[in-house]
């Protein structure tokens, strides 16, 4: 190989400069994760911490981080640290950086300087180009650190200085006087140059070349993924804690503290009186609840889920095994994937239109079962039949070399070995109609915050007749509620104020966060499904 | 398959000065002849062989296509009971085309239609009114690559008879005191005995079959295939995927296996064919049966100029 270089298979000075690098790295995870949790308000950046302003700390640190990444950089032009660095850091990261310094330029010469158009666009353009010729023409070490380790020293010196403070206000005096505050920008700018700088110091602990370019590019994904479930975290986070003190409002346990339950003739008291999910909303109760909403929500998606899968699998077997494929098939796929992205509020006005006149000519339980089923219809399509295409035909062929039948094929081989994809598809669709507001608020909603004995009862609603149908269930025919909509008419509407809510901004947490708990409990319930179909088609 | 390139395949192809202005004829089409090999027409009584005993499957004429493709044709061959037939040829020379014609296995493929009889015991497979359920059960086959169901062994073996409704079990046969679980449990035993499985998985036969190694899962294929009880194991390069010492397994396998049943196996290993078959067919590029007869008289003396080139490896 003329002109490659030799680089030794077992690097043994890990020691000093690689420490330094790893350092830097982790100063800049930390200031990210800081920055995060300043942006969610977990840190607020107008304290002061050991007598020195967090903004101020901020920027001492980003410029220290700023003067590392460009002292590496330089330090290994230089000579002084062993590093494989390419001829240039890429067109990717030049434009990148361009981008970045151009917006800059652009902000402070327009911002800070009061520049005009043709002013602001011309030093926007000089430092973009600059920044450019830094980042593509010097050696790959130079490129790659100076402007990143430029940026965070500038954004270190703004806050240190005190140009941009805890007062600070961008107001951009659009129509609706929005702005930017400080609240907002400080932690922004932070993680952004902390996120520039730690790929930059992650870069130089590789050593740059193709090793550096491999961590530096792990380190992003890895920081992109963490804060995604940061983000989840926070979001679920916020809501429990928002919703517990309202959720165990007088919980108490022992012997017959419980509501009364008789099943199968027997009477019993539960054990545990937790009023929130056990009560509704009624005058003389101590503590109200959402039990109707409770049992709406569930029977609602238990009815979807028993009207959408059967005939949703049934027309998958059909078009995939059964089909020509052709125009047909495509037609059908095409509406589909047309249904599935149609909006809820459609589903709902349909369900208004069509189904409520002709079930008891009111809003009922079993028009929101079949509205949302009609919405949950297409996505079992889709998903079950891209599981059964995924089958591989050899199985197929197996099972016809021993004169099997076609539909036997696909009950005891096709059918199991899609299985869990299919039961991945209800679960995505569960997640989706748990939740619909809207085509419940036209289908099946009764009175807001109805009482405890305004709970569904479909299982005891079952009733024998002497004519046809012969079976009859009033309970499935009538309005109830369901915890979107509760939760929905609560907050927008300002109902339930005028009723005997006691506290009504923790009765609306509260049922956010048994309405998160239902919807995770029918993922849980569909996880464990496919893992234990899963664990059936697989050796250990 | 345009009638020029037909017509030179017959009428000229003895003439070798045209050689090179056929094969260029032949873009985009399936060449007729492959380099190296020479050309010459096939004489009818290459493929007759006379054996004793009763021919299991009787082939007249049998011409396939997909589509425009012309991929078998006029194959004519008998195939003895209670022996074991070997189909060689280069790749592409129609071999497994052939196979699937045995149990009509071509019939779930769009694009193919097959003219031409095939007798089974002396009853045409192709007339109307065949029970294919039956055909298949009688004529059983392995595929090239190993393709056990995602399920148990034992789950695997019965599931052709459980099928067919040979064997009765599940919930409803337990509680109607109809449950054949122990023919179930014979019939696992009896087939994976045959197919030489039993001692490696006779501890696991409620393991998933997919955590089998290649070799032992092509065996599976076999139990699996022999559990319907076939007159006919049809095999088409059943050890191509698998190692050497999994390969010799099969081979010993299908040697026994000749006593009861007729196998017809196809290989593109030469060696393999001289070592387990008793006669063996020849299929040359274009579809055609070349040469078809006694295993050592093929190996050893073929009739067919081509033939010899290709057993001596000057093409394929
Ligand atoms: N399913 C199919 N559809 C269309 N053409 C096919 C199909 N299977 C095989 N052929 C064609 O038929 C010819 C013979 O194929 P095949 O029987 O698989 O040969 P072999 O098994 O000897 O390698 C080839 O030209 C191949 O392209
Ligand atoms: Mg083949």
């Amino acid at each position: 190989m003329a002109g490659a270089v030799e680089s030794e298979l077992v690097s043994e000075d890990t020691s000093e400069t690689e420490a330094v690098a790893a350092a830097a790295v982790g100063v800049a995870a930390i200031l990210f994760a800081l920055s995060l949790a300043a942006l969610f308000e977990l840190v607020t950046i107008t304290d002061t911490v050991a007598g020195i302003p967090m903004v101020a700390l901020l920027g001492a640190l980003l410029i220290l981080l700023g003067l590392g990444v460009v002292g590496f950089g330089v330090g290994s032009r230089l000579g002084y640290v062993a590093t494989n660095p390419r001829p240039s850091a890429g067109l990717v990261a030049a434009v990148a950086f361009s981008g970045i310094w151009f917006v800059v330029g652009g902000l402070v010469a327009s911002q800070t300087l009061g520049l005009g158009t043709i002013g602001w666009g011309g030093v926007a353009f000089v430092t973009g180009g600059l920044a450019f010729a830094v980042t593509a023409l010097p050696r790959e070490d130079i490129g790659s650190t100076l402007p990143a380790g430029l940026l965070a020293v500038f954004a270190g010196a703004v806050f240190v200085t005190g140009l941009i403070g805890p007062g600070w206000v961008w107001d951009l005096g659009w129509e609706q006087s929005a702005s930017f505050n400080a609240e907002f920008t400080i932690p922004v700018i932070t993680a952004f140059c902390s996120l520039l700088v730690s790929w930059g110091a992650a870069k130089s602990y590789g050593g740059f070349g193709a090793r550096g370019r491999h961590v530096g590019a792990y380190l992003l994904v890895y920081l992109n993924a963490l804060s995604i479930i940061a983000v989840l975290f926070l979001l679920v986070a916020f809501t429990v804690f928002k919703g517990l003190p309202g959720l165990f409002n007088s919980i108490s346990f022992g012997l017959g503290v419980g509501p009364e339950t008789t099943l199968f003739g027997f009477t019993f008291a539960w054990p545990l009186s937790w009023p929130f999910v056990m009560n509704g909303v009624a005058l003389l109760n101590d503590v109200n609840g959402v039990l109707p909403a409770i049992a709406g929500t569930i029977w609602l998606v238990i009815g979807a889920v028993l009207f959408a899968v059967p005939l949703g699998v049934g027309a998958a077997v059909f078009i995939t095994e059964y089909a020509e494929h052709g125009r047909f098939t495509q037609v059908v796929e095409i509406a589909t994937n047309g249904l599935w992205s149609t909006p809820s509020i459609v589903f709902g006005l349909f369900g208004l239109a069509f189904l409520v006149p002709r079930l008891g000519n009111g809003k009922s339980l079993l028009a929101g079962m079949l509205t949302l089923g009609f919405m949950l219809l297409p996505l079992v399509v889709i998903t079950s039949r891209e599981a059964m295409l995924a089958v591989p035909d050899e199985y197929r062929d197996a099972s016809a070399a021993l004169g099997v039948t076609k539909w036997q094929t696909i009950r005891s081989i096709v059918l199991p070995a899609a299985l869990p994809g299919i039961v991945t598809g209800i679960i995505l669709g569960v997640g989706r109609i748990a939740g619909e507001t809207a085509p419940i608020l036209l289908t099946m909603a009764g009175s807001v915050a109805p009482p405890g004995s305004q709970t569904v009862d479909v299982i005891g609603g079952f009733r024998f007749i002497s004519s046809p149908p012969f079976v009859e269930n009033p309970e499935l025919l009538q309005a109830t509620s369901a915890l979107p909509y509760q939760l929905y008419s609560l907050i927008t509407a300002g109902v339930g104020q005028s009723s005997s809510i006691a506290n009504i901004e923790q009765f609306r947490w509260a049922t956010a966060l048994i309405l998160l708990v239902v919807v995770l409990g029918f993922y849980a319930v569909g996880i464990a499904t496919r893992y234990y179909f899963r664990r059936k088609l697989q050796h250990e | 398959m345009t009638e020029t390139t037909q017509s030179t395949d017959t009428d000229q192809a003895a003439e070798s000065a045209q050689t090179s202005d056929i094969e260029m004829q032949g873009s985009g089409q399936p060449l007729e002849v492959t380099a190296g090999e020479t050309r010459e027409k096939t004489r009818d009584e290459w493929t007759d062989y006379e054996f004793e005993g009763d021919a299991k499957f009787a082939v007249e004429d049998l011409d396939v296509y997909y589509g425009d493709d012309h991929a078998l044709k006029g194959v004519s061959m008998d195939i003895p009971e209670n022996s074991v037939t070997a189909l060689i040829g280069p790749s592409g020379c129609g071999k497994s085309t052939f196979l699937r014609c045995l149990n009509r296995m071509n019939d779930r493929i769009k694009a193919a239609s097959v003219d031409g009889t095939v007798e089974l015991d002396g009853e045409g497979i192709y007339q109307d009114g065949i029970n294919l359920v039956e055909l298949r059960k009688r004529v059983g086959m392995v595929f090239q690559s190993p393709n056990p169901f995602p399920k148990s062994i034992r789950d695997n073996i019965s599931y052709g008879p459980r099928k067919h409704g040979d064997l009765e079990t599940g919930f409803l046969a337990n509680l109607l005191g109809r449950s054949d679980d122990e023919e179930v449990e014979e019939l696992v035993e009896r087939s994976l005995t045959q197919a030489a499985l039993w001692d490696e998985v006779k501890d696991r036969l409620d393991d998933n079959a997919l955590g089998l190694s290649g070799g032992q899962q092509q065996r599976l294929c076999i139990a699996r295939a022999l559990a319907t009880e076939p007159d006919v194991l049809l095999m088409d390069e059943p050890a191509s995927a698998l190692d050497p010492i999994a390969t010799s397994k099969i081979e010993d396998l299908v040697h026994e296996l000749s006593e009861h049943y007729t196998v017809v196996i196809v290989t593109h290993n030469m060696q393999q064919a001289a070592r387990i078959s008793d006669q063996t067919a020849v299929f040359l590029t274009g579809g055609e049966l070349v040469e078809y007869g006694d295993t050592e008289q093929v190996f050893e003396d073929p009739e067919s100029q081509r033939v010899e080139d290709y057993i001596s490896g000057k093409f394929g």
